[in-house]
């Protein structure tokens, strides 16, 4: 008697236990968000320079000088050029435009320059960063660039 | 068997015991009693400098030998000097230290910075000169009163790789990997210093001469500068004109302007030398003297595609273009070739 009723009781228990079991368990879907691509499109203005770490903007004028890049047809003009990766207008690539590491530029008749590509955001918009050396390789310059329009 | 473990487990204590002691009170006060040098060189010979250096023990412990050499960047010491040491603890090969190496009280940084950060260019006046760091190939021990005197032989080759005549003031450091750049003031042994490392400038310039190259003036103030002091048409250059050096023609100015003539790559030759806003040499001060202008030399002289500004001469001028200050304050231009070594 006593024993019959604890096997109820356990059997009772085992079925609130599987009810509660198969109700809890609820997969979610979670819809994957997609990585905006990076577009790069608009003219882009140098804000910061060094050369081996010594501040260029107080002594030389960068504020003519922009990169407009189109990410439709691919292309990049340079207005007004300083010393920079490309000395003349092409085409521009990412390495992949979710994720990109390296941004390649082939200026027209030339040879492709691949370069490290950083994209931070600082106050809420993008920048470019941009590390190369133009003449000598022992002579660095760090150019960064945010959009002007 | 248990036994044999016991007196193992207890050799170990007390090594590490020893170890740790060693580590702490690791001290030799050192000195660099005298470097032989020669005074002038030509380039691309091979040079024989010994440097001379006592050591002082005031504990026992072991550490590698350190010694650092500042000398042009564009002398490649790194793989043009082969240095061996002697020593009455034995003698050996000086080898590179691992650019990875922290050096010990450096605030972690590797040991070419930390001498750059403590002793600068040794009094080198433009900045394109380099610190190389070796250690001793194997660990030197030695014990409380140790009074060890030995010698650091540096065989230069091929003494001025960038093909640059020079005047340079050559600086020797000697450390040990345990102590760093320190020093303390038990000074009670009669060593020859608190120093725990000793550095050496030689204050005679080092003359280097022959080469292709222009002079390279480390030593003496120059009236013109130019940073970065390699570079090509299309680096981004400042031009430095420093009215101090001497008294000129151009003294008191508000602002000298830049008359070069530059050769190209294809022989011919552009002249820019009117006195307008591309040309001017601003003051950093209004009283300072020194004057700066930063150009691209490619734009400044019109280079075309295919064609590269090789060289140019120069002369520092007032807003009239009537007063001329060339090389060592003469009537003979600056020069300026565009290169990287």
């Amino acid at each position: 008697m006593n024993n019959h009723f604890i096997f109820k009781k356990q059997a009772y228990l085992f079925i609130a236990a599987m009810a509660f079991l198969f109700t809890s368990c609820k997969i979610e879907k979670v819809a994957p968000v997609a990585e905006s691509a990076k577009d790069l499109t608009g003219t882009w203005k140098v804000i910061q320079a060094t050369r081996n770490g010594t501040n260029l903007i107080p002594i030389y004028d960068f504020s003519q000088f922009s990169i407009k890049f189109d990410a439709a047809t691919g292309s990049y003009n340079l207005i007004n050029p300083v010393p920079f990766l490309v000395s003349a207008d092409g085409k521009f690539s990412l390495d992949d435009p979710q994720y990109p590491f390296k941004l390649t530029f082939t200026a027209t008749g030339g040879q492709p320059v691949a370069t490290a590509f950083n994209y931070p955001i600082n106050n809420g918009s993008r920048q470019i960063i941009l590390t190369f050396s133009p003449g000598c390789a022992q002579n660095t310059y760090v150019f960064t660039f945010s959009k002007s329009n | 068997m248990k036994v044999r473990l016991h007196i193992k487990g207890k050799n170990l204590w007390r090594l590490c015991t020893l170890i740790v002691l060693c580590i702490v009170l690791s001290c030799c006060y050192t000195i660099i009693t005298g470097v032989d040098q020669p005074a002038t060189a030509v380039v691309g010979s091979t040079v024989n400098i010994t440097v001379h250096v006592n050591n002082s023990c005031n504990s026992g412990g072991t550490a590698h030998f350190v010694f650092g050499f500042l000398t042009p960047t564009g002398w490649n010491t790194a793989q043009n000097a082969k240095i061996t040491y002697t020593s009455t603890k034995g003698n050996g090969n000086m080898v590179l230290i691992p650019s990875t190496t922290i050096a010990p009280n450096s605030n972690g940084v590797n040991w070419p910075l930390y001498m750059k950060n403590t002793f600068g260019n040794a009094g080198n006046l433009i900045n394109d000169v380099q610190w190389t760091a070796y250690e001793s190939d194997v660990p030197i021990t030695y014990a409380n009163g140790d009074k060890i005197s030995g010698t650091v032989n540096i065989t230069f080759n091929n003494i001025g790789a960038d093909g640059n005549p020079t005047e340079v003031k050559l600086a020797y450091f000697v450390a040990n990997d345990q102590n760093g750049f320190t020093s303390d003031g038990n000074d009670g042994d009669s060593s020859p210093t608190t120093e725990y490392y000793n550095e050496f400038i030689n204050t005679t310039c080092f003359t280097l001469t022959g080469g292709t190259g222009d002079l390279v003036d480390f030593c003496n103030p120059q009236l013109t500068t130019i940073d970065p002091p390699k570079s090509l048409d299309n680096d981004i250059v400042t031009l430095t004109y420093n009215n101090n050096v001497t008294k000129t023609a151009l003294a008191g100015a508000p602002a000298v302007y830049l008359c070069a003539t530059a050769t190209m790559s294809d022989g011919t030759t552009v002249t820019v030398c009117g006195q307008s806003a591309n040309t001017m040499l601003t003051q950093t001060t209004s009283t300072s003297g020194i004057y700066q202008l930063t150009f691209w030399p490619r734009k400044l002289f019109g280079a075309v595609a295919g064609q590269t500004v090789v060289s140019m001469t120069y002369f520092i001028t007032d807003i009239t273009g009537a007063k001329q200050v060339g090389y060592g304050n003469s009537s003979s231009p600056f020069t300026y070739k565009f290169k990287c070594t």
